[in-house]
């Protein structure tokens, strides 16, 4: 089930309830992230410390550790979605260096937070940089072992302890005044979970964080697309093991003494079922979530021994009924455009390198040279040479399995061919990684549909643009000026694609709600969006019907009066012809024949290559016939 | 040098109970891709429901050999029932919907079998009864003792039976099929529904197995056993390539070896640092494990 679909009413009668709850849920939504959250925690913590007892407090405090910790956990499974079952451990190095360093080197806790947090951090880059290129599954495993091992390793240090930790650990003092009641402490952990609160939600609408959200939708499709896949990983890990550090200070100095049975797998764990039970990805689900690991229990204590049988068998409940978790995180925008009322289309920035639109200029924009590559035993392309021209609409055709996406896997540096060379504005393309090739200018989209289904329509687009922006992660953290500049440029930008594909108005959808044709369009202006000088376009009138055909043919000329070059691959001689200047003919991974669309039409081995072998079992595609005039 | 294969005797029996419950996880990941983390302590009911036929029968000193089968048996059905019912109510539902979903009610399944085991069982250690003697014959210098040799070839079996299963039979077919693709295997009118049930009563049978035998071996069991031999054989699934029956089989011996030699040579007190360590190295060297396959992605 989903959640409030506003432009769709289910019953007219709902209407009016509905506008209600739109109209409060406006206002609210008006007010500033930092006022929303610093208003909700001075009641919370005005509630809490005014009526509440001693116990109530001390239950506050753990469900505020465990908040923290959900939150920066958040990072690396909510937003990257990188399955993390040793998050205990950079806790653990955390609390152990603030531990060591207030008591056995006598610094004061605030001297020591910045070492938590390094430490953790690099720990998190040293975890992160080996273990990349796993997948979700192997990495569950290997971040388990991490755990484990950071648990045993304090376990048989005599230095810090051994089994016993370490103890006395002095309370940390602020302006004279020493820290080390329960309120005081929930005081500190409303602040922390604030400030990750706002972080948080900074990082989940940035440059960064829509980096993350694309690699956990579609891990290969966001580098595809420009997003440097394994820095934005290893930028995940790293963050998350910064705010695990803090945590794991302000655990260690409130408790006073730790030892290594507090960082086991239970504490990995509960914490990644908290921020599941919340709902993946949603900051405010973290901290409901909390609420339920912790609180849960302590509500069930009358039932004595028997409460986490309890504990379990609600867990379970909870997740049958509710597998989208309590308070799921829905990235659908009433209105994403809200705040650029004062700018006309017209403002548009300006193509990155449309400025040199510079049509039927004769250059090589991208000249292939005996490509070949094989997978396995079979030869996928042999020797393939083709030569694309500036400004050309051009287009790839041949029958099935001829290799024509094996050349757009190569070109855009998915596939390593084995042999030839590729030269796009004048530089070698073989050996580059995907996002790099986005980032001289070549973009594409996919056989397959391949969009971010669960981020909103406007963001798959923002995150075509990933490549072209600049903010880095610090400034994104922060939402600095800077980087608001940047994002509105990006979102004014956004808007441009979208009303050139014709999806403006659909822009604060999922992208999962659009039509078919509609989601085609969506890759194409996400592509455009990343400010290619050549779009290469994987059948992308696939599934089409006859009128969204046509509208697809003059997109396809409005996109080369951009001075862009487009290269599309198509079955529909009807279209390729219509739309082509020139077209290339593949077969068995060779190019069999290359010209003007009336060349190709008479050629002899092109209609020998399609009646030879596809005639026979596809007798159902008649524009093959009638396309080319047989 | 003869300690040397002392210890490998040691490994190896260490090792095959770790296959067999590796080889609950590896069959389970395969058919749903679920990291099933209940199975360990489903291991852990296995020895449990075994101690409990057992010690009643070593009071009344009735034949050993007798008594053992017996145990095996009920461990077997009884963990059998308990996995269908794990699956029936905790994870079916979430099937088609989020895997994560399905990994916190494993997570909760986990929590409510080692609870149910504390409240039943308490929370001390049990002592096995001490049926297998530690009698044993001399193989060059090596001392091997009939049970490590009936442990060891008892597993081989189980794991022989369940290859060739898996491998000859329709059903076995079936269940591979499943593992590279759900939707082709429900079209060719295939049940996906009672070969999922088969995958979760072999893994059930096999880790009943392997608690049965070391209780038997080990001679005491805790509730908190399921989670140490859980992590030590998901170690092993994921080590030999997870999905991967061969896999597992080779995954869980080395596991049992590295753990042995660790113990011998280095100290039993960084067994698991050395053997994760091990894990993290083989992953970054081949990143699908020792058996496993590359899975190529289609665009």
């Amino acid at each position: 089930m989903r959640i409030a679909v506003w432009w769709k009413p289910a019953l007219p009668g709902m209407k009016a309830i509905r506008n209600v709850g739109a109209a409060g849920n406006a206002r609210w939504s008006r007010i500033p992230y930092t006022i929303q959250v610093a208003l909700v925690l001075l009641v919370v913590g005005a509630a809490t410390l005014l009526y509440g007892d001693d116990y109530v407090t001390a239950v506050g405090v753990s469900v505020l550790t465990y908040g923290m910790l959900g939150l920066g956990l958040t990072i690396v499974v909510g937003y990257a979605g990188l399955l993390d079952l040793g998050y205990a451990a950079f806790f653990a190095i955390g609390a152990y260096t603030c531990a060591i360093l207030t008591t056995d080197f006598h610094a004061s806790f605030w001297v020591t937070l910045p070492f938590s947090v390094a430490f953790a951090g690099i720990a998190g880059t040293l975890l992160g940089y080996p273990t990349l290129r796993l997948r979700s599954d192997y990495l569950a495993i290997v971040t388990l072992g991490f755990g484990e091992i950071v648990r045993v390793m304090f376990q048989n240090w005599d230095y810090v302890g051994g089994p016993n930790g370490v103890w006395n650990i002095p309370a940390p003092s602020l302006f004279g005044k020493e820290l080390y009641s329960q309120p005081d402490f929930f005081v500190i952990g409303l602040v922390l979970v604030g400030i990750a609160l706002v972080f948080g939600r900074n990082l989940a609408y940035s440059r960064l964080g829509r980096g993350w959200l694309a690699l956990r939708e579609d891990e290969f499709a966001a580098e595809a697309v420009g997003v440097p896949t394994l820095r934005v990983k290893l930028l995940a890990y790293t963050m998350g093991g910064m705010w695990a550090g803090l945590a794991g200070a302000f655990f260690a100095s409130r408790l006073s003494a730790i030892n290594p049975t507090s960082f086991s797998f239970v504490l990995s764990s509960t914490i990644l079922i908290l921020i599941v039970i919340g709902g993946l990805g949603s900051l405010n689900g973290v901290l409901l979530g909390s609420i339920v690991v912790v609180a849960l229990p302590e509500f069930l204590r009358f039932l004595q021994t028997t409460r986490f049988l309890f504990y379990a068998v609600a867990l379970v409940v909870l997740m049958l009924f509710r597998p989208q978790g309590l308070w799921p995180d829905v990235r659908r925008k009433v209105d994403p455009w809200l705040g650029l009322e004062g700018h006309s289309l017209a403002a548009f920035p300006g193509h990155r390198q449309g400025g040199a639109a510079r049509i039927g200029d004769d250059e090589p924009i991208l000249t292939i040279d005996r490509l070949t590559h094989s997978f396995g035993g079979l030869k996928a392309l042999d020797g393939l040479s083709l030569e694309i021209r500036r400004g050309a609409i051009f287009s790839i055709i041949g029958p099935n399995g001829a290799g024509k996406t094996t050349v757009f896997n190569c070109v855009t540096g998915i596939y390593r061919p084995r042999e030839g060379s590729i030269r796009f504005l004048g530089r070698s393309l073989v050996g580059s990684t995907p996002h790099r090739v986005v980032a001289l200018g070549m973009a594409r989209t996919f056989q397959g549909i391949r969009l971010f289904k669960q981020m909103a329509v406007y963001e798959n687009v923002m995150t075509g643009l990933y490549s072209r922006q600049r903010a880095p992660a610090w400034q994104s953290l922060l939402h600095l000026p800077a980087e608001r500049h940047e994002e509105r440029q990006a979102l004014l930008e956004a808007r441009f694609w979208l009303s050139f594909v014709g999806l403006e108005s659909d822009a604060g959808k999922l992208a999962s709600e659009l039509s078919y044709a509609d989601q085609r369009r969506l890759e194409i202006a996400r592509a455009l969006a990343a400010g290619p000088q050549l779009l290469l376009l994987d059948e992308p009138a696939a599934g089409m019907n006859p009128t969204e055909k046509l509208e697809l043919v003059l997109m396809v000329r409005r996109i080369r009066a951009l001075g862009i070059t487009v290269v599309l691959i198509d079955h529909d001689m009807g279209l390729v012809m219509k739309v082509s200047d020139r077209v290339a003919v593949l077969d068995q991974g060779k190019v069999i024949a290359e010209g003007a669309p009336a060349e190709i039409q008479e050629s002899q081995r092109v209609i020998d290559a399609y009646l030879g072998r596809e005639a026979d079992d596809e007798l159902d595609d008649d524009e093959t016939f009638s396309g080319l005039g047989a | 040098m003869d300690t040397f294969f002392q210890y490998t005797v040691n490994g190896l029996t260490a090792g095959s109970f770790y296959a067999l419950v590796a080889l609950g996880y590896t069959i389970i990941y395969g058919i749903i891709r679920l990291i099933n983390f209940a199975h360990g302590d489903l291991t852990m009911v296995g020895a449990f429901v075994g101690w409990t036929v057992l010690v009643p029968f070593a009071l009344n000193r009735l034949p050993v050999g007798v008594a053992i089968v017996l145990a095996l048996v009920i461990a077997m059905a009884f963990c059998s029932l308990v996995n269908l019912a794990i699956l029936q109510f905790a994870y079916k539902p979430l099937l088609k919907k989020s895997m994560l979903a399905i990994m916190i009610t494993a997570l909760g399944m986990s929590i409510l079998l080692q609870n149910s085991a504390l409240l039943i069982f308490g929370s001390g250690v049990d002592a096995y009864p001490d049926l297998v003697s530690t009698a044993g014959f001399m193989v060059a210098n090596i001392r091997v003792t009939f049970a490590q040799a009936a442990f060891v070839l008892f597993s081989g079996l189980l794991m022989l039976v369940l290859y060739l299963f898996v491998r000859y039979t329709t059903l076995g077919i079936a269940m591979r099929a499943l593992a590279i693709d759900h939707e082709a295997t429900r079209l060719m009118g295939i049940d996906v529904d009672r070969v999922i049930q088969i995958g979760f009563l072999l893994g059930a049978v096999l880790a009943a197995a392997s608690g049965v035998m070391i209780g038997l071996y080990y001679g005491q069991i805790t509730y908190f056993l399921g989670f140490l031999i859980g992590l030590r054989a998901f170690t092993a699934a994921v080590l030999g390539g997870i999905g991967n029956i061969p896999g597992a089989m080779v995954g869980g011996v080395v596991i049992g070896l590295l753990e042995s030699y660790c113990a011998g040579y280095l100290s039993g007190a960084w067994q698991d640092v050395f053997v994760f360590a091990v894990l993290i190295i083989v992953l970054i060297v081949r990143p699908t494990g020792i058996l496993g396959e590359r899975v190529a992605e289609r665009m």
